[in-house]
């Protein structure tokens, strides 16, 4: 890449150009002003020449061209350093002015993310630094310590009007008018000069001027003379079109640019021309090739070659000990090293870079063993920049720029301006090279003391790192956050907003929360502080939800942002306001239309099992939807009944939950539904387009919604929510009329200051896309628009007295009432209940009697018919022309039995029609949620097993377990319930429950006899009638109290539920018995937690199956103990053996007698126990005797009971006479007897279980499939002792 | 001293940062943590520098800014470390030695079932680690 071409290079050619010092009389720029220019803008525009292909010869021989040149022009008065403090106050000027201009540019867009790469310098960074930059190189210029800014020529400039323009002219280049670089020494007084006369054409003809240029040419020589007229254009003033002026006059001039040098006409401007580009190549350009010579000359004299640079050497040690000053030792313009340093000066003006070069090193090295710093960064930095033009060595280049940079900044602030300027160039010069992140580093060093500078410095850097590559995005945004705090530091608030914002592009959507935070909470403090409070309270708006700040962070923002929404003045309303948080994912809205709702808890269930529920209630499908169709030809157009219906007067309720991410608490009031309502569906359309044009700006939309709520009512919130809470809030709005209610969203106030909106429909899309199907976005917000129709009756029902807590079996009598406030009646009640066995329907008549009273068995009552209705159907029917209006209520008695512990939920849902037809809901369904708690209460469990004894008769053992944690119950009664089985007490109650009632924790088991009921026997043959019911009471007999009839509603249907639950296999089994216990709480211990104690319990133990062991049971009969005497002979003993076969159908029985003498005593038991069903517990059977033995006990029998002490040791063998094996059929539910007979041969007691019985049913009998249930078995034989004694 | 240690997520979302200064300078840290991922983009994506070690883990100095230097490591799953201390003098190997060890504490959190990846470390025990290991080595490099 040329250097040349660079940027650098551009405005190395532009401002290390030969400057010509100024000097004119004041009738000349009198004659100028006429043109609204001074003297010098009248001739700047032509002071840069572009082709001027002027031959150059410096120190070498060979010529070389020139084909581009400037000049600069500086009045006298000027060639001096600048006013530091005027310089500051001009760019301090100049940056205010960019930062308003650029403030009112950027203030409506919001900058972009500029990620991409593509664009160059120009694009991104602002222009004003250019001009910036400029400023700042400028204002370190005319230093002594550096010769480019030396005056080459001097330009006296006398007007034709003046008075003897020839002492003029000496008089201008007066000594105490000259500029103090000439005056101090610090460069050579005897600059060449060049005499121009002025002459102004409107003063009159030429030849006055002519006549004075004649005189000059005597006085100051020929060449360098010359006359220049000006003004030539006398009437007409004349417009440029492309004024060459314009570009340099960038002040706010009074006059418009094309009023400049309306009196110049073309001829002038010729004129001007072609004395300036005289002057160059003429004059300055071999001025200055002549002073190269000359110095060349000199410097190789004196200071080239090897003796020269010893001497050199030695001469500068000597001075070492001189004047150790901060600036070195001054140089003269006469001395040895001002006069390098102005040919190296003057050889890169005339770009000979070479030899600039080599003059430069030379001097560097007598600078720095000076220790004149300034001078030697000076030189250091011209020489990086002779590198850079030579394009040769970086790294030297660098080195020097580092180097004189560095030296700069050594000198403190002496040395500031020039370390500014250095390190422009050096920016520059990295930027050339694409280092833009070297650069960026520079620009960072250049920040110096003065803050705004600093902050312009900072925000370049940002812009280095933006652009390097890759792009450094963060550290472009950490230095715009930088250079923010800078410019806020100097008030620069317009500039601050700026960075900020061009940061916040970096920032946006990232998770760095603090430093979102700081950025969104500074911008909104100082668009504050400017007044724009509207744009500050959208920056604060963003940081509101800062949980991951501190406490008092979070009050700061809070109190900012509210402080700021007050000074506004009027309210605020936003839609994106974060706090509170809402949770749109627990939005929930809730409408009645044909499906309504008793209890809150009905509404969170969920919709498919109330369909399920009412599936069989409601008007088949098909049905409906031929009614309806004929309905919404007339009444509704199609494109509604995709809208939701709901009732005019019945609220719609939205509820949702607001969060808290703060600390601290926040008070939220008016928290509101915003609604809109229209009266007809064609107004709808017509809304719809409006609202779609007005969606940019929502919180206008909201604001148009919220005052017309005439036609609905909608209820307002306030609450405080504190830290961290969540809060579940509903809201409700209420149609007062038909016609469109549509649900846009909520509003909310924030103490009580700014008001907050939010759009249900436009945070949904996500959900509703999900669903697909819905394709169209029109169709979303359906969800949130109803069709409002008129009034129809509402049902209100409710269940009291439902306990939300109840023990296990609890039983208790609920009325369900039902109300209609509307006048309108409702028909067809009918209702259905989600668990029978928990909740049935009672009869009306049930309303009036008295609980628990009514379920005593009556003296005299009748056997009554169980409620088969009920049982077989699941849907309750209202009776015939039930309705239900005006102020008395429907009340109908219900059942509630706490059937099993756990958390029940019982659905209920009534279903009515409207008498008036014309409406578009033509019935309803009125849905009731309760939940009920069940604990614990009585355990029962029940164990039969076949007495030993007798046959048909059957031992029970019922365990009761009390396990509640403190209540204690009375055992009251206890029923069975099975084809011709009657139950009977085996001990008085006395016995059983001392104390009359089961404490908590408490266990007890009790036995019962269970018996074939003697009442029935009759009707053995008819198996279908109804099962024979049995009570025992279990308190004594002297309480007043009745005993239960378990053979009325409700307990009968309860049962009926639990034959249902528990059934498993036996259906249809006349053996099996079911037991009901029921058990009241005792009087005497209330718990205080159950407001209500019940008063009935019942526990249900079903399908207990006599016939456990096999359908055949038998018996031995015979005698317990005989004497025989044995000397006669052996002893003979018949027994009978009774069978009893309890299945239905005939068995097949074959008895075998086994003789082996080891098979007795200790096996058998074994093998009882073996041949058992295994649903009777083992080591049953040993016990059994014992009670048998009580019970049946007769006087005879307990004189022998010490003889079944005896040892089984004594037990000798013995022999079944008869046959070995025994067949017969056992005819169904009958007996049989088979004699037996056996030989003893001496006296002992013998176990006489050394049998075996076998027994078959026909498998194919009655053809149930049951596999549980068996259809042949082997049983071994009961013990049965029998002691035979010798007889005396 | 170590003034803050931080974990960056691949995606450069700040997981963990940690600041061991009683003085407020919670933003101040964060502008640094998250100026150096610039450096470590630059440090992974130049093939120049990460041709000899193109598995190591340790960043090394990232960059020196007023009183502060930047430190930084890079795990296999692309999660920074960064670490920022004032002391002037650090050797590598202390340096390396507890990004080590921190690295293991990083480790042992994530795999904490409990953990959603790519969310913030909540985890107090881990807190408390890494506090151990920054004083720890406040000990080692003085002594």
């Amino acid at each position: 890449m040329d250097p040349a071409t660079t940027p650098l290079g551009q405005m190395l050619l532009d401002e290390i150009t030969p400057v010509v010092m100024l000097l004119s009389t004041p009738s000349v720029e009198q004659s100028c002003l006429k043109n609204g220019l001074s003297f010098l803008q009248t001739l700047r525009p032509f002071c840069s020449f572009n082709n001027i292909d002027v031959p150059v010869r410096t120190a070498s021989d060979q010529p070389y061209r020139l084909h581009k040149f400037k000049l600069r022009l500086f009045y006298a008065s000027d060639v001096r350093k600048p006013d530091l403090m005027v310089a500051k106050e001009q760019l301090k000027q100049v940056i205010t002015e960019a930062g308003d201009k650029m403030f009112s540019d950027s203030r409506s867009d919001v900058p972009k993310i500029n990620h991409e790469l593509s664009s160059s310098e120009h694009q991104n960074t602002p222009s004003w630094f250019q001009f910036l930059n400029k400023e700042l190189v400028r204002v370190a210029s005319f230093s002594d310590h550096e010769a480019f800014d030396h005056p080459v020529i001097c330009l006296l400039a006398v007007s034709s009007k003046d008075e003897q323009p020839i002492n003029r002219f000496i008089d201008l280049f007066n000594a105490n008018k000259l500029p103090s670089l000439l005056n101090d020494g610090a460069m050579d007084p005897k600059i060449s000069k060049h005499y121009l006369l002025v002459h102004d054409n409107q003063d009159g003809p030429t030849d006055r001027a002519s006549k004075i240029f004649t005189e000059m040419r005597n006085a100051f020589g020929t060449i360098d003379c010359s006359l220049l007229c000006i003004n030539s254009s006398l009437d007409a003033p004349i417009k440029h079109q492309d004024n060459p002026w314009a570009l340099y006059i960038t002040d706010a001039s009074p006059t418009p640019s094309q009023d400049l040098a309306c009196f110049l006409n073309i001829d002038d401007i010729n004129e001007i021309k072609n004395l300036m580009q005289d002057l160059s190549s003429k004059h300055i350009i071999p001025n200055m090739e002549q002073k190269i010579r000359v110095l060349n000359q000199q410097v190789s004299a004196t200071r080239k070659g090897f003796k020269n640079q010893i001497k050199n050497l030695w001469w500068r040690k000597g001075k070492e000990d001189g004047a150790d000053s901060l600036n070195g030792p001054t140089y003269n313009f006469n001395s040895i090293e001002s006069q390098i340093r102005v040919l190296g000066d003057y050889a890169f003006m005339l770009r000979d870079y070479e030899l600039a070069l080599s003059n430069y090193r030379l001097i560097s090295t007598d600078y720095k063993i000076d220790k004149a710093w300034k001078r030697y960064a000076g030189v250091q930095e011209m020489m990086g920049l002779t590198y850079f033009m030579l394009d040769q060595s970086r790294k030297e280049a660098e080195y020097c720029m580092e180097n004189a940079f560095t030296t700069y900044l050594k000198l403190g602030s002496f040395g500031q301006l020039n370390a500014t300027r250095c390190g422009l160039w050096w920016i520059e010069m990295l930027k050339a090279r694409d280092e833009y992140k070297e650069a960026a580093t520079v620009y960072f060093r250049i920040c110096g003391e003065d803050i705004l500078h600093s902050a312009v410095m900072l925000e370049q850097a940002s812009y280095c790192y933006l652009l390097s590559k890759p792009s450094m995005l963060r550290k472009y945004g950490f230095h715009l956050v930088l250079s923010g705090e800078q410019y806020k530091k100097c008030d620069q608030i317009k500039h601050a907003i700026r960075t900020y914002k061009s940061a916040l592009s970096v920032f946006r959507g990232t998770t760095w929360g603090y430093i979102n935070d700081h950025v969104h909470f500074h911008i909104g403090q100082w668009y504050a502080s400017l007044g724009m409070y509207d744009v500050a309270v959208k920056h604060m708006m963003e940081i509101l939800a800062c949980s991951h700040q501190s406490k008092t962070t979070q009050e700061l923002f809070l109190g900012d942002f509210l402080q700021i929404v007050e000074k506004n003045g009027r309210t605020f309303e936003v839609t994106k306001l974060q706090l509170p948080v809402i949770n749109i994912s627990s939005l929930k809205v809730v409408f009645e239309d044909y499906r309504t709702f008793g209890t809150p808890s009905a509404v969170n269930t969920k919709e498919v099992s109330w369909r399920s529920l009412e599936e069989e209630m409601l008007p088949s499908f098909s049905a409906a939807k031929t009614n309806w169709l004929e309905l919404q030809s007339k009444l509704i157009s199609k494109k509604d009944i995709q809208s939701n219906v709901c009732v005019a007067g019945e609220a719609v309720n939205v509820s949702f939950e607001f969060k808290n991410p703060l600390l601290i608490s926040i008070p939220i009031s008016g928290v509101t539904l915003v609604c809109k309502y229209s009266a007809s569906t064609d107004e709808v359309k017509s809304n719809e387009n409006e609202s779609s044009l007005e969606k940019d700006d929502e919180a206008d939309l909201f604001r148009n919604r919220s005052n017309d709520n005439s036609s609905f009512l909608v209820s307002e919130v306030d609450f405080l929510l504190g830290g961290g809470e969540t809060t579940m809030i509903q809201l409700s709005v209420t149609p007062r009329a038909e016609g469109i209610l549509e649900i846009h969203g909520v509003k909310w106030k924030l103490s009580g200051k700014i008001v907050g909106f939010h759009n249900f429909e436009l945070s949904l899309p996500n959900r509703n896309a999900g669903k697909g199907r819905r394709k169209t976005k029109h169709l979303q917000n359906e969800k949130f628009k109803f069709m409002v129709i008129k009034s129809i009756p509402k049902l209100q029902g409710s269940i009291h007295p439902l306990p939300e807590k109840a023990y296990a079996g609890d039983l208790r009598q609920l009325v369900l009432e039902l109300r209609n406030p509307s006048e309108f009646p409702v028909k067809n009640l009918k209702m259905k209940i989600s668990h029978p066995r928990f909740l049935i329907i009672g009869k009306q008549e049930n309303i009036r009697s008295e609980f628990p009273a009514c379920l005593r068995k009556k003296t005299d009552s009748v056997q009554c018919d169980a409620d088969s209705n009920i049982m077989s159907d699941t849907v309750f029917l209202f009776p015939e022309g039930t309705s239900v209006q005006g102020e008395t209520p429907l009340l109908w008695p219900l059942w509630f039995r706490a059937a099993v512990p756990g958390d029940i939920s019982l659905y209920m849902s009534i279903y009515y029609e409207m008498v008036d037809v014309s409406s578009v809901i033509r019935y309803r369904t009125l849905r009731l949620h309760y939940n009920v708690q069940v604990l614990p209460s009585l355990d029962v469990s029940f164990q039969t097993s076949p007495s030993q004894l007798r046959l048909q008769e059957f031992l029970v053992r019922m365990d009761i377990v009390n396990k509640t944690n403190s209540e204690s119950f009375q055992v009251y009664q206890l029923s069975s319930v099975g084809h011709h089985w009657e139950i009977s007490l085996l001990q008085p109650p006395d016995t059983i429950f001392p104390s009359q009632s089961l404490m908590a924790g408490q266990a007890i088991s009790c036995f019962f006899t269970l018996k074939k009921s003697r009442k029935f026997s009759a009707l053995e043959d008819n198996v279908s009638t109804l099962p024979v019911r049995s009570d025992v009471r279990l308190v004594p007999q002297s309480s007043d109290d009745l005993v239960y009839d378990i053979n009325i509603a409700p307990l009968i249907n309860f049962h009926h539920y639990e034959r249902l639950q528990q059934e498993v296999s036996y259906k249809g089994d006349f053996n099996a018995v079911d037991f009901v216990l029921i058990s009241r709480p005792f009087k005497s211990n209330n718990d205080p937690g159950f407001s209500d104690p019940p008063h009935l319990m019942s526990h249900h133990a079903c399908h207990f199956s006599i016939a456990s062991t096999g359908p055949i049971s038998w018996l031995i009969d015979g005698p317990q103990t005989l004497h025989h005497d044995f000397s006669a002979s052996f002893c003979e003993i018949s027994l009978k053996m009774h069978l009893y076969n309890s299945s239905g159908a005939t068995a097949f029985v074959r008895i075998d007698t086994l003789d082996s003498a080891g098979n007795g005593g200790h096996n058998s038991n074994i093998n009882v126990a073996q041949t058992t069903t295994p649903d009777n517990q083992a080591g049953w059977h040993d016990i059994t005797p014992a009670n048998n033995e009580l019970k049946v006990t007769s006087p005879k029998f307990l004189e022998n009971q010490p003889v079944k002490a005896l040892s089984l040791e004594s037990v000798s063998p013995y022999i079944w006479s008869g046959s070995s094996s025994t067949h017969l059929h056992v005819e169904a539910m009958s007996l049989a007897e088979i004699p037996l007979q056996i030989c003893v041969f001496s006296p002992g007691t013998y176990d006489l279980s050394n049998y075996v019985l076998n027994w078959r049913l026909p498998s194919n009998g009655l053809g149930d499939s049951d596999e549980t249930r068996q259809h042949s078995g082997k049983c071994q034989g009961y013990k049965h002792y029998l002691t035979v004694l010798q007889s005396t | 001293m170590i003034v803050c240690v931080a974990v960056v997520g691949h995606q450069n979302n700040p997981l963990y940062i940690q600041s061991f200064t009683e003085a407020d300078d919670a933003l101040k840290l964060h502008h640094i943590v998250h100026c150096s991922l610039d450096v470590v983009d630059e440090r992974v994506n130049n093939p120049k520098k990460s041709g000899p070690m193109l598995n190591e883990t340790f960043l090394g100095l990232l960059y020196p800014i007023e009183n502060y230097k930047v430190y930084g490591y890079l795990t296999n799953t692309k999660v920074k470390f960064i670490l920022v201390t004032t002391d002037l003098d650090v050797k590598d190997a202390d340096v390396r030695n507890f990004f080590r060890r921190f690295h293991a504490a990083y480790v042992d959190a994530v795999s904490n079932p409990f953990h959603v990846p790519g969310k913030k470390i909540t985890s107090r025990t881990f807190a408390e680690r890494v506090s151990t290991i920054v004083k720890s080595f406040g000990f080692s490099s003085a002594g």
